[in-house]
Parts: structure tokens; C-alpha cells; sequence
């Protein structure tokens, strides 16, 4: 029954599977690390390209895109797109 | 019993004061706070009363616990019938009011009539009094404050207050508390306004009763714990929730130039990174580990030296990637003005944008702006538009009329360009590639809205097994979840869970960024059992609290259809459909919400709520929820 | 070997945490009032300072009091109040030159801050850090550090042209 007192809380389940310092390419949602302090970061999977921040010591986070590399990687995946549909 | 608490009748055109028990049969039905305020609202406003008149009712409350060991309490709530939309008025805010206003005495007022002339209510240790408030009207909110703490001499006293905006019946005014903590959404600022209440001070010295000291000091401090683990408000504690600038417009999820562009790009001067260097030090609501409030002084321009707080994610939308604006100067400028003018700056900066763009058409002209260039990326004529909006000014004074009306009055094909849904401006996030988040606006009861039923984690790409058990509890829900932000599969149980889930904060008075609104492992209905037990004593398992959410949200619903609003407005204008995105990530390129797949999630979306197919709760459902006798009149 | 709550105002939010927890393991309630620590704030300037009774080694409200009802706690460096001595005259309300001494109005008692024998809750809740409960001689450590790193990096800087 879904209405009793469990041992573990939804939220304490699903905390374990936290990873600090890890963060996710918002392209392709592949989960990456960088080096401390790093500014930019290419992901290895996609090729978008992030300048990051770090609000703590050891978590970055992405701060906005490499705008020229994002939107060049960006206008090539639709151009191959409505090729791809003609 | 701990939960020994009042609620106050005001009747403003006769000046008495009348205040009773709150019987503990209504907690257990509707907590406090927003759920108790859907009872009231539905019990005591009579169908078809004009919002703006004495027939309109106010309420104002905390939640069940407000001021408790339930770390984020600090919850204040508002309700009466919109004058923005027409239909269910709501707003809720942080701070310290609601908290105060429980030390002296009270968990709920209701407030009825008009005054003749301008007063305030001066709330103190059980005792309630109408003052003359012509000293303060027509002051500022942070100078309404200091000058009602002058007048009755307390420094501690905490005052809800309107500004300007709210003086002048601006249809999206909000009522606001010390400096930035805003009321806002739905216009009850113009409500307080009509009614001739300027503000509503507080301060009391009686206790807060906690029922298990011990137990709720120890498990407090483990639900703290849980939620400053999260990596999401360890960076809204550093940069507010700015914060989720980054990965919106990086992505492509946000609204510019009004609708037409979906990402602000160039824009690393108003990154929160810039904003950061302005800052100095974050400051926190009542009880609140999380400090997601930036404290900042204009560094430069006209406001040179002020000091305020914030700007939230929402200003940054309304004053930089709406209007498409860039300079960070702007932004802090017009959140400083908004807050003391005690205006939505949501609903301020969407009609700027919408006025934009229809000057952009030519469907305003110079003529009409009174000489204003109000061209895309034009500082200074946001900064413009803000002051003749609150104080009515030309051009200002149609835009303060909201969505609706306004297009109304300025005719031609305004209406087309204005991203509303039942008369309320939208956030500017885009959700057209994200239809979970569609849906959410599209169905919310206070009109195009996103701190209703917004399943804001579904844009994390989180496992479909996280989904299951966070969207499985406390109900069980074995239909399709999906990990993808731009699939409609199951997208209407996340939204229908949602909504029980904010319903349920907003009635025990709980912060959202305290709930599965920003992360996965945030505390839920299991832990606020826990939590309303040792604060109160009030035994209520997670099943009970969903089903007072439930009660709450059909209220909401019933009093909706009551002043008339029918299935059609469950939806979305035009351009979610028409027009594709163009900018952002390959994912999000190309997007537009599919109008059929939208019906379809509606439906499914009625059916969980246990409506029938033109969106009105059946017999049946009312029955199971004990509200088919409503209004009834108890309280 | 003492500690003492020793208060960063500058890492303090507002959020009177403190004040609760406080009159919560006290008096089993929550009332700022009935506090033995409280937030003074400045609203327009977005300040918030932490008040709390600094355990003075020669204490102004244990001069004052006519009926030696405060007095010096060695064991753990505080000063308490023996309430049977106590006559509720209030004159430590006024001397104390930190205003740090409450008059809980409802127990109608004088009342502050007893490091709650030894387990201060403020600063067990006090996750910012504005208020931490350490070792007296080591409570300006950081604050040394810091200025003694900042001493060194503009010491191993070039040495700058002078100006012409």
C-alpha cells in the first residue's frame, strides 16, 4: 500500500544516485566532468561547446554556450535535417 | 492540541471585527493557506461580483505551518476574485509576514467591504484595528513600511502593503512585504487597492505551540539537511534563482522580442555570473536554509546607489529577453521599480514586450506611444513604460488593464500577439518543445501560470525510474513516463501530480523550491506528514494530504466554472501552434505544440482529475471528496 | 579551553533559524520574543546582526544585579541566572551594553542565552555559518589567515614602476 511509512522516503531513494561535481551537457544530456576552475568545456560526445562557472569549489555549472561553435553545430544539424526530409 | 488557532472577519464598510476558532475538522479537510483560502473564496463570494468592488472578498493567511519547525515556512497567501482574469485570484509569498502575522494571534483574515477613505489594519497580540492610513497613501512600499513602524513605533512590526500600482487599481498590482517579497500574479494588489486598504500591519509576541519539541527540532534539521544537499540550492544559494537562466536560454527554452525568437543570444552581460558582482551576500526568508535572495545596489544610471533584492529568473525574462534588452543595468533598475511600485514584473514586462511588437507592426505608433520609440532592445523605454504603467500614464494606462482589455481597447489584431491564457500573461520561458510544461499553462487555475502544476523536472532528462518514484507516491500511477522533455507521453499525470503537489505546500505554507519543483530529492508528501505531525499534531498520512489537495484544486476548478469559464480557455494562443521555434539546441529547433496530441493530454488530464469531458468535476468525484454539499457555509 | 558563539554578521541571511530553534528548546515554542538570541535587521539596507549575550569574563548585568542572581558559570565560561535569586527587577535588561538580555513577556522572566548547556541549537542550525560555536581562541584563526594570504599575494607581486 502505497499510503504506509516506509524506511526510505522517495527523496531519500533518489538522492543516492546524486554525482557531485558531475554536470550535463544541455545538448546531448550526457553526464561529463571538467577540470576544476575550467571556463569552457567541449563535450566529448556532442561537440557543444559551454563556458562554465563555478558557484563551488568543485561544482560547475554551465554559464551560457560558446555562441559561434553552438549555433554553427546547431544550423549544420537542421540544414542535414530538412536535407535529409527533401 | 497545538492547532489552537483563529480566523478574523473584517468588514471594511462597517468597521467591525469579528474572530473565531478554526475548528480542526477544516484542518484536516484544508489545512490552512491556499487550501483553506479555496473554501473561504468559494463559500464567500457570491458568483458574478465585480473584483474591483466592495462585493469582492480578500483573504489573507498562512499556512498550517507557517512559522513552524518546517524548515521554508514562511509562506503568506492571498486570494480574492481576480480583476486581471475574473476568475480565481491567488498569490503567495515569502518572507516574514505570514509568520508574524500567526504571533499575533492569527492564521486567516477575510476582509469584506470598502472603507470610505484610506485605512490600514494594525494587527497586534489578538487584537484588530482600522487606521487612517491618509499618511501613507500614495507612498512607495518600502517607505509604507517604515513610515506605518514610525507611526506605531515598533522596528519589528512587518507590514503587507500596496504601492502605487495597487493605489491606481493597475489590474496586475501585487501586495508586497518588506522589500521584494511580492504577491504577485492575478491583481490583488488592485483588489487591497479598490477596497481602500493600503496595508495590513502585524506583530505579536504569542507563541506558536509546537506539539513534539523534541521530535520536530531533530527532524527538522535532518529535512534541512536533505534540502541543501542538493546540488540546485547550493547554486540558488549562491546566485538565486537567476540560476536558471543558464540552462534555459542556453538551450533554447525562453521567450524574446515577445515571441518571435526563443533565445536571447550574445547576452553573457546579463548572464548570473554578472549579476553576481553586484551582489553582496544572499539573503534568506523566514526559516530558510536555502537564501535564494540576492541583495545588490544599483551600480550605475539614474537609480545609482539603491539598494534592493533579487532580481528573480522571472524579472530577467520580463527585462531583458522579452523586451530584448541586454544591459544588466536595466534589469536591476526596472526590478527595483516594479518592487516598489508593487506591480507583477511578469505581467509589466510581457505587456512591454506585447507593446514591442505591435509597434514593431505599426499597430501602435508614435502617435499612440507619445513620442516613445518602443523598439526591441530599448532600455530606457522599458524604464519608461514601468513608471506611466503604475501610474497610468497614456500608453501605461491600456497596458494596466492586462492582456484582455488592453487589446481590446487598442483593436486591429493586438489580440494575436499577446501570449496569454485566460487574461494572464505567461512566464517567458517557451514551452513549445516542451509540452508537459504547454499543458501546465494551458490548464493552471489562475491563468497562464508556472508555480501551479509546472513539472519543471521534466527538462532534466531524469531516468524513467526516478519517475516512477517520485510520480508513484503517494497515489499509484503505472501509465507511461517518459524521459524525453518533448514527448507527450504521460506528460498529464506529471502535470496532474504537480498540481496536487504545489496545492499541498501552498495550504501547509512550505517554499516550492522546498519540493520536487527544482530537483528530484526534495522532500514530499511523506516527509510533510512528518512534519505537520511534530509541529502541530495533526495526524494526517500522505494520502490524506494529497486528498486535501485534491479538495483544494476542485474548489479552485468549481469556483472557476462558477463565474463562467468553459474548457475553451484550457488552452493555448495561437503561436504555440503556428509558429516553430527557431533558435537553440537541434532539439529544440523547429518545435511547435501539436494541436491534437495538446487535446489529447487535456483529456487524459480531466480524466485523472475526475472531470467529465468539458472540464467539470462529476458527481461522483465531489461525493469522494466529501465537497458535494459546497458551498456549505462552516467557516 | 572555552567556546563561544561567535557571530559573522556578514554570513547571516535573516532567516531567525535561530531565534526558533531557540525558543523551541526552551520553551517548546516558536516566538522570537521568548528568544534568547535575535536577528536586529535593517530592512532598507538589507542588514541583518545577530544578537546574542557575549558571555563578558566582567559582566556588566552581573555588576548590576542587586540580588548576585547573575553570576559567572566557570565550567562553561556563561553567565546564568539562579531564578529562585532572581526578584525580575530588569536592571540586567538595561545594563547589558549588547541589549542581549530578553524579557520573555509571556513567562515574565528575564532570559539569555545558556550556550543550552553546552549544545547551542542556533549554531547547530546555523548552516551559513554567521553563527558558529567554537573555541574562543581560535575564533579569529580565519579571519588571520585570510588577511596574512592577502598580506603575501600583493607582497609576491612584481614590483610596480613607480609613477612617473
Amino acid at each position: 500500500m502505497t499510503n504506509e511509512r516506509r524506511a526510505e522516503t522517495t527523496a531519500e531513494a533518489t538522492a543516492r544516485g546524486r554525482t557531485y561535481g558531475a554536470f550535463r551537457c544541455l545538448n546531448c544530456f550526457e553526464r561529463n566532468t571538467a577540470p576544476s576552475g575550467a571556463k569552457s568545456f567541449k563535450c566529448p560526445k556532442c561537440g557543444f561547446e559551454w563556458r562554465l562557472s563555478w558557484p563551488m569549489p568543485t561544482q560547475p555549472r554551465i554559464r551560457g554556450p560558446v555562441w559561434e561553435t553552438n549555433r554553427r553545430l546547431a544550423e549544420e544539424a537542421t540544414a542535414k535535417q530538412t536535407k535529409g526530409e527533401k | 492540541m497545538a492547532l489552537n488557532r483563529k480566523i478574523a472577519y473584517i468588514d471594511l464598510t462597517t468597521g467591525t471585527v469579528e474572530a473565531k476558532p478554526i475548528p480542526v475538522k477544516m484542518r484536516k479537510q484544508f489545512l490552512g493557506g491556499r487550501g483553506l483560502d479555496a473554501y473561504l473564496l468559494y463559500n464567500h463570494i457570491k458568483p458574478g461580483v465585480d473584483a474591483l468592488g466592495p462585493d469582492n472578498v480578500l483573504l489573507v493567511s498562512a499556512g498550517v505551518l507557517v512559522g513552524t519547525l518546517a524548515s521554508a515556512s514562511s509562506r503568506t497567501h492571498v486570494a480574492a476574485k481576480s480583476p486581471l482574469t475574473g476568475y480565481f485570484g491567488s498569490c503567495n509569498m515569502g518572507g516574514f509576514f505570514s509568520p508574524e502575522l500567526r504571533f499575533a494571534g492569527f492564521d486567516h483574515l477575510v476582509i469584506k467591504g470598502k472603507a470610505a477613505k484610506p485605512v490600514y489594519l494594525w494587527i497586534h497580540n489578538g487584537e484588530i484595528e482600522i487606521r487612517d492610513a491618509s499618511k501613507v497613501w500614495g507612498k512607495g512600499v518600502r517607505d509604507t513600511q517604515e513610515a506605518i513602524r514610525e507611526e506605531l513605533g515598533d522596528h519589528e512590526i512587518k507590514a503587507m502593503t500596496i504601492g502605487i500600482a495597487g493605489e491606481n487599481k493597475v489590474r496586475y498590482a501585487n501586495v508586497m512585504t518588506e522589500i521584494k517579497n511580492s504577491g504577485g500574479r492575478t491583481g490583488m494588489g488592485a483588489v487591497m487597492g479598490s477596497k481602500n486598504l493600503k496595508a495590513i500591519a502585524v506583530r505579536g509576541t504569542m507563541d506558536i505551540k509546537i506539539a513534539h519539541p523534541a521530535e520536530a527540532l531533530e527532524y527538522d534539521k535532518k529535512v534541512i539537511s536533505q534540502v541543501t544537499a542538493a546540488k540546485v540550492s547550493q547554486e540558488m544559494g549562491k546566485l538565486g534563482t537567476l540560476f536558471i537562466w543558464g540552462a534555459t536560454n542556453s538551450q533554447g527554452l525562453v521567450r524574446t522580442r515577445n515571441f518571435q525568437l526563443n533565445q536571447l543570444d550574445e547576452s553573457d552581460a546579463i548572464e548570473p555570473e554578472e549579476f553576481e558582482e553586484h551582489t553582496f551576500g544572499m539573503a534568506a526568508c523566514y526559516g530558510c536554509q536555502v537564501h535564494c535572495r540576492a541583495r545588490y545596489v544599483i551600480p550605475d544610471g539614474e537609480y545609482k546607489g539603491v539598494y534592493d533584492e533579487g532580481p528573480e529568473y522571472t524579472s530577467i525574462g520580463a527585462f531583458a529577453g522579452e523586451p530584448g534588452c541586454r544591459d544588466l543595468t536595466t534589469v536591476l533598475a526596472a526590478n527595483h521599480l516594479v518592487n516598489d511600485y508593487g506591480m507583477d514584473t511578469l505581467e509589466v514586462g510581457g505587456m512591454i514586450a506585447w507593446a514591442m511588437e505591435l509597434y514593431e507592426k505599426g499597430i501602435l505608433t508614435d502617435k499612440d506611444t507619445g513620442g516613445l520609440d518602443l523598439s526591441f532592445g530599448n532600455e530606457a523605454a522599458v524604464i519608461e513604460m514601468i513608471h506611466r504603467i503604475a501610474k497610468r500614464e497614456g500608453l501605461g494606462d491600456i497596458l494596466a488593464e492586462g492582456p484582455l482589455r488592453a487589446a481590446e481597447k487598442i483593436g486591429k489584431d493586438s489580440i494575436k500577439y499577446q501570449i496569454h491564457v485566460k487574461g494572464m500573461s505567461a512566464l517567458h520561458s517557451d514551452d513549445r518543445p516542451a509540452p508537459a510544461l504547454a499543458l501546465g499553462i494551458a490548464t493552471a487555475s489562475r491563468g497562464a501560470d508556472h508555480l501551479r502544476s509546472r513539472p519543471a523536472i521534466d527538462l532534466y532528462h531524469l531516468p524513467e525510474p526516478v519517475l516512477r518514484q517520485i510520480y508513484g507516491q503517494p497515489v499509484p500511477y503505472e501509465g507511461p513516463l517518459t524521459s524525453d522533455y518533448t514527448d507527450y507521453e504521460g506528460k498529464s499525470w506529471q502535470v496532474f501530480w504537480q498540481e496536487q503537489c504545489y496545492m499541498a505546500v501552498d495550504s501547509l505554507g512550505i517554499c516550492k523550491y522546498h519540493t520536487i519543483f527544482l530537483g528530484p530529492n526534495f522532500p514530499n508528501f511523506e516527509e510533510w506528514s512528518k512534519l505537520l505531525y511534530y509541529n502541530t499534531g495533526l495526524e494526517m498520512t500522505p494520502l490524506d494530504i494529497w486528498n486535501v489537495a485534491r479538495r483544494a484544486n476542485m474548489l479552485e476548478r468549481m469556483f472557476n466554472l462558477r463565474e463562467g469559464l468553459t474548457k475553451q480557455e484550457d488552452w493555448l494562443v495561437d503561436r504555440y501552434f503556428d509558429e516553430p521555434t527557431k533558435l537553440g539546441i537541434p532539439k529544440i529547433r523547429g518545435r511547435v505544440i501539436d494541436r491534437d496530441k495538446l487535446h489529447k493530454l487535456i483529456d487524459e488530464f480531466y480524466g485523472f482529475q475526475g472531470w467529465d469531458t468539458k472540464g467539470v468535476p462529476k458527481p461522483e468525484t465531489l461525493k469522494a471528496l466529501g465537497l458535494e454539499k459546497e458551498p456549505s457555509h462552516q467557516l | 579551553m572555552t567556546k563561544q558563539l561567535v557571530i559573522d554578521y556578514e554570513k547571516c541571511t535573516g532567516c531567525r533559524l535561530c531565534e526558533m530553534v531557540c525558543s523551541v528548546k526552551h520553551e517548546g515554542v516558536v516566538n522570537p520574543a521568548r528568544s534568547r538570541i535575535n536577528i536586529a535587521k535593517w530592512e532598507t539596507k538589507g542588514l541583518t546582526v545577530p544578537v546574542v549575550c557575549r558571555q563578558c569574563e566582567d559582566a556588566p548585568c552581573v555588576s548590576a544585579c542587586p540580588t548576585n542572581a547573575r553570576m559567572r558559570d566557570e565550567e562553561l565560561g556563561r553567565v546564568i541566572v539562579n531564578y529562585d535569586r532572581c526578584i525580575g527587577c530588569k536592571t540586567c535588561v538595561v545594563a547589558c551594553p549588547f541589549g542581549a538580555i530578553n524579557w520573555d513577556p509571556l513567562a515574565r522572566k528575564v532570559i539569555s542565552c545558556d550556550l543550552c548547556d553546552g549544545e547551542p541549537q542556533c549554531a547547530r542550525f546555523c548552516e551559513t555559518g554567521a553563527i558558529r560555536f567554537i573555541e574562543v581562541s581560535t575564533a579569529n584563526k580565519d579571519r588571520q589567515r585570510e588577511a596574512a594570504g592577502q598580506l603575501l599575494e600583493s607582497m609576491q607581486k612584481p614590483v610596480q614602476p613607480a609613477a612617473r
